[in-house]
């Protein structure tokens, strides 16, 4: 075989893997949608029904008929982006020092919390936290939920802001020294509005592991702030289970995350790298 | 200190972060306290947000837990908890079941790694090879592991479903043995193993891909000219060069490991019986079926003592 065939034959091997791996990738994505738009006969029907059957946007109509999806809805919306906000601003903040390379008190202990805030198992804190907001009946708030969100997702923020940060040179705020800005300025005024794309990057992250966030909810959560991946979990626990309606209601959670992630695609590649996130 | 791989140092991203002039140097040592308040005290200022959220989060429930693990505190016991020392940790803790829960922890972690390292690190080789199409490839297979765990998590329980499911039935057609996948031990194992390897083989790829870019040329160039083939030139140079990537991707999903919650307990919520009960869901189980707070308490105590090693390992390496 000359050397060209064998480049030829290499590539077509490269892309049959990727694409079976993008097939694998893809499949339940598109499975939950088919089954979203599916009559209960279609989606039980064996052999399966790929493309051929009847649409229907029933399963949707029952979903947003589901009591309690709207409130959920809106509760996964406001925690989600609350939460994010304040990530972003407490992460940004304590990033910029610990960009920096100063030497100030505490910073040492800041960084080792962090780590240990990103490995310690949630449950291990959330079976006191529970008693705690129990106890100061701070229970079944939105409020409860955006402050322990935002905490579980700091150390994200920060090491992504800090990444971002670095790359910005310091020549650029000497100026802003000289002319006698404290450092909240120039940390608003110079280096955030430099740094914006990645601000962007640890927004957008940020949000998604919130909207995802399940575990939390489910210890804090009462019946006023129940999330959407809390509502759609209980749909498997009642005794029949209507798979139309929870694909339906797996679709709205993950369909626009699926959107996002071909949208944004740069900006979560940059700050999954630097992140080292999972959810 | 670079802060990709989560406070880690590693092969710097692709778009380099270059090494920042040190500006502590800036800020000239001055001694007496004026000088401290002026100079230092804003950069504390500015960790001080920071600070509540981990006093609240982290510090005050950790405090707290030792505390209730002392205790024989239930959620529906009437009358005051006492304190009755390390009864819980003798008693409750190390009991065959959080044993039992330990091993499948760790019988996760162990298949999962084995799974799911080599694939990331073959597609994100094949990424790597930047052919055309490859961003499309690359956001398509990233994917999964963006998704909202519970979510697909109950997709792929309906996909397993053992008479209706879509996979029983392609495996029917193939003409392959059926697998009782959610009724069986080694079926749940399975299943679990196969959605979160889902999720985890495009984190791994992403992270391997990053490392692979930010690989020299030169040693690969050496090779090609002394004819080394794909295999050794991946195994003499890829592989040594991607040590510290491969380390902290390994530490990244033990941790994560320990913290699987979500697919489990929709998947197979723990089950046939206990068979698939990891730690995170025993302990949520005690804490918040059972109602037993202390004991839940305990299990997270030890839970947590356990990884002690890996806050140690990542905290030294986010100091260099």
């Amino acid at each position: 075989m000359s050397p060209r065939a064998v480049i030829r034959l290499r590539h077509a091997g490269s892309y049959l893997v990727l694409t079976v791996a993008a097939i694998i990738a893809l499949f339940p994505i598109l499975w939950t949608l088919s089954t979203s738009l599916k009559q209960i006969v279609d989606a039980l029907s064996i052999p399966p029904k790929f493309v051929w059957f009847h649409y229907t946007l029933h399963n949707y109509s029952k979903l947003f008929h589901t009591p309690g999806f709207g409130p959920a809805y809106v509760t996964t919306l406001e925690v989600t982006f609350g939460s994010a906000l304040v990530t972003v601003v407490v992460g940004s903040l304590a990033a910029y020092p610990i960009a920096r390379r100063w030497r100030f008190l505490g910073r040492r202990p800041l960084e080792a919390s962090l780590v240990i805030i990103r490995a310690i198992p949630p449950i291990v804190l959330l079976v006191p936290l529970f008693s705690l907001v129990i106890n100061h009946g701070l229970y079944d708030r939105p409020l409860t939920l955006v402050v322990v969100y935002a905490a579980f997702n700091l150390p994200f923020a920060v090491w992504m802001m800090v990444s971002f940060i670095q790359q910005i040179p310091y020549e650029l705020e000497e100026s802003g020294e000289v002319d006698g800005a404290n450092r909240l300025r120039i940390l608003g005024h110079l280096v955030l509005p430099l740094a914006a794309p990645g601000l962007a990057a640890t927004t957008i992250l940020v949000s998604l592991i919130a909207w995802n966030e399940f575990l939390i909810p489910l210890v804090l959560a009462g019946n006023n702030t129940r999330t959407l991946p809390l509502l759609i979990s209980t749909f498997v626990q009642t005794r029949t289970v209507d798979w139309g309606v929870m694909a339906a209601g797996a679709t709205v959670a993950i369909l626009p995350i699926a959107i996002l992630t071909v949208l944004a695609q740069r900006s979560l590649v940059s700050g999954l790298g630097i992140g080292g996130v999972k959810q | 200190m670079t802060a990709q791989a989560g406070g880690l140092p590693a092969p710097s991203t692709p778009g380099g972060t270059e090494p920042v002039a040190r500006p502590g140097r800036e800020l000239r040592p001055e001694r007496g306290l004026r000088t401290w308040l002026r100079r230092k005290l804003p950069l504390v200022a500015f960790t001080l947000p920071a600070w509540v959220l981990v006093v609240l989060v982290l510090a005050i429930p950790i405090v707290t837990a030792v505390s209730l693990s002392l205790k024989n505190e239930t959620l529906d016991l009437f009358g005051s908890p006492r304190y009755i020392g390390f009864q819980n940790y003798r008693t409750d803790v190390f009991t065959s079941t959080f044993l039992h829960s330990l091993v499948v922890t760790v019988i996760i972690i162990v298949i999962g790694l084995a799974i799911q390292l080599p694939l990331g690190l073959w597609l994100a080789g094949l990424l790597h090879r930047e052919l055309r199409g490859t961003r499309l490839f690359r956001s398509v297979l990233l994917m999964p592991m963006l998704l909202t765990p519970v979510a697909v998590g109950l997709m792929w329980r309906f996909m397993f479903n053992s008479d209706l499911g879509i996979i029983d039935w392609f495996i029917r057609t193939v003409g392959l043995t059926q697998v009782n996948w959610l009724g069986s031990v080694y079926g749940g194992f399975a299943s679990v193993l196969i959605v979160n390897s889902w999720q985890n083989v495009p984190f791994v790829m992403l992270f391997m891909l990053a490392g692979l870019q930010a690989l020299p040329k030169e040693p690969f160039e050496a090779a090609e000219v002394d004819g080394a083939g794909v295999w050794q030139s991946f195994r003499y140079i890829t592989l040594p060069l991607l040590r510290s990537v491969l380390l902290i991707v390994t530490m990244i999903l033990i941790v994560e490991g320990f913290k699987l919650f979500d697919i489990v307990y929709v998947i197979t919520a723990g089950g046939p019986g206990t068979a698939t009960q990891n730690v995170s869901l025993l302990d949520y189980r005690v804490g918040f079926t059972d109602l037993d707070t202390s004991q839940g308490a305990a299990i997270g105590v030890v839970m947590a003592l356990m990884l002690t090693p890996v806050y140690v390992l990542w905290a030294r390496a986010t100091a260099e």
